[in-house]
């Protein structure tokens, strides 16, 4: 599917399942956002022109809103941020007829993020210091954020996907698509169900994506002896969880599955 | 996606998210007039267009001009013609005060102290929350929004407060409490924390900032909701006094036949805002 398709380190019985159903729902997005960033980069390595944002926008309108369409309400946001030293401050971002702020809209209607994009204006906020931009900065790759409450967008509890974007060595930007949690967790909950197992989806934090344990709220910070060690380690080579309990990162994405004893 | 690209402006898309019920242009006309008051449509600032307008909110057109004309009555915005036209935003603190008076008189007080328990309600719950669910990063985040923020004046005091419980309630995970949050913000903002008027509540205001963070990294829920419903009872209790003044002055400017009364003459500890 893609170069970085997820794919198990090692095989559990609990988080191998986990594993396939976190590749199941991450995967295809993952794959539209390579795309996307192909055509970025292709759009961007033309030899002969100046990469200019009312080239871009429409390209990434058209991309985007075939997104809105096909998605049957997960999407609520997608689009590609630039780096400064590329379009300038500018966000090519676009929000979906879902968001309650637009309900007036018809539904396939999507609509232009307007920010601030002038430095100095008082109201403006660097982007690149946030984690959606951040990870994927540092690291080269895919990066999952969030589950966070997306206040200053939608007010919508969301996961936001992002993949960085090249010219040559040089970072132009991210490509994003914003996830509804609800419609993760619609996803998610049925392929994760195990007999006297339960399993939690986290993020780097140890924060709940999704758990089929009632007692772990989605947004809830999961507290396990040892577990914060695991979090701090990529190798896989951390000490053990408390018996019964399996730990199993979900390749590059930043998130993790954690398998134990369903609480009797 | 693009958290805190711009500050405030979460308050800013509840104030044009759409309205529903009667009144309609009352609501438009307050909406709209608490947000120049509390400073989130700033001076200057171009207002959306009356067809864009109500749009947004999900009003008749002819609502939304109706609201426009009486924000331009009251003199809070002016509209210029022409290619560069459009409604802007004309606000000048003196007005701004005289307004906030107005409305703490047309309150009673126990209109007043609902408010509080309203407010208290989410905003408690919601630092009861994040004392469990804030991880370190988000830690780190609001020490930064505490270091950066300006408490010089009443204004840049109330946005930082509103900054900060907006952060403090989206640490709770809650969509609901930050909906909440900032729908209270946009329609009571102005009025809940006219308290910061006052220098040494503005002080005491980031002194109880300072506490619920560290509340925070305690992960003492308790502890974190009580400091937020202590701070919100103070507020209201200073509104309450700040009213019974104004209308004690109110009755002895209306024998002396003196029409204006501002709470920043007459408040017992309150520097002019």
């Amino acid at each position: 599917m893609t170069p970085e398709t997820l794919t198990p380190e090692h095989d559990g019985p609990q988080t191998a399942a986990g594993f396939s159903s976190v590749a199941a729902v991450f995967d295809p997005v993952f794959a539209r956002l390579e795309h996307w960033a192909d055509l970025v980069e292709r759009y961007a390595a033309r030899p002969d022109r100046i990469a200019d944002r009312a080239d871009l926008d429409p390209l990434m309108e058209s991309l985007v809103r075939r997104e809105f369409t096909d998605s049957e309400g997960c999407v609520i946001g997608a689009g590609f941020v630039s780096a400064p030293n590329f379009l300038g401050w500018h966000l090519a971002w676009w929000l979906g007829g879902q968001n309650p702020a637009v309900s007036g809209l018809p539904a396939t209607g999507i609509r232009h993020l307007e920010t601030v994009e002038d430095p100095l204006d008082e109201s403006f906020r660097d982007y690149t210091a946030l984690e959606w931009w951040r990870v994927p900065e540092q690291t080269g790759r895919r990066h999952i954020t969030g589950p966070y409450v997306d206040y200053l967008c939608t007010d919508e509890y969301t996961l936001t996907l992002t993949l960085p974007v090249y010219r040559a060595a040089e970072l132009i930007g991210v490509v994003g698509i914003d996830l509804s949690v609800d419609e993760i967790e619609r996803g998610l909950i049925p392929r994760l169900g195990a007999d006297g197992v339960s399993v939690t989806v986290i993020n780097s934090s140890g924060r709940v994506v999704v758990s089929t344990d009632t007692h772990l709220a989605t947004g809830a910070l999961l507290r396990l002896p040892g577990l914060s060690e695991h979090l701090n380690d990529q190798s896989g080579g951390a000490p053990g969880l408390p018996a019964g309990h399996t730990f199993q990162w979900c390749g590059q994405t930043g998130l993790a599955i954690v398998a134990g004893p369903a609480p009797s | 996606m693009p958290q805190s690209i711009r500050a405030g402006s979460g308050t800013r898309a509840a104030i044009f998210a759409p309205l529903d019920g009667a009144g309609r242009a009352e609501l438009v006309l307050q909406r709209l007039t608490d947000a120049i008051v509390l400073g989130v449509l700033h001076d200057g600032e171009r207002l959306p267009s009356e067809a864009e307008l109500a749009r947004q909110l999900g009003v008749a057109t002819v609502t939304a001009r109706e609201a426009l004309e009486i924000l331009r009555r009251n003199k809070l915005v002016h509209t210029k013609r022409g290619r560069d036209g459009g409604s802007f935003v004309t606000f000048a603190g003196r007005g701004a005060t005289d307004l906030q008076d107005e409305r703490l008189v047309a309150w009673s007080r126990v209109q007043v102290r609902d408010l509080g328990v309203h407010y208290s309600a989410i905003a408690g719950l919601a630092a009861e929350l994040a004392a469990d669910r804030a991880s370190a990063a988000d830690i780190e985040n609001l020490e930064r929004i505490l270091d950066r923020a300006d408490a010089g004046t009443a204004d840049a005091a109330r946005r930082g407060q509103g900054t900060f419980r907006l952060e403090v309630a989206a640490l709770s995970q809650s969509a609901r409490l930050v909906r909440e949050e900032l729908r209270l913000q946009a329609e009571f903002g102005s009025l809940l924390w006219l308290s910061l008027r006052d220098a040494s509540r503005r002080e005491r205001c980031q002194a109880v900032q300072r506490a619920t963070v560290a509340a925070l990294i305690a992960e003492d829920g308790a502890r974190a909701r009580q400091l937020t419903v202590t701070q919100i009872i103070e507020s209201i209790e200073w509104l309450i006094e700040a009213k019974s003044l104004l209308e004690l002055k109110g009755r002895s400017t209306m024998t002396d036949s003196t029409a204006t009364v501002s709470t920043t003459a007459v408040l017992p500890t309150g520097a002019p805002a």
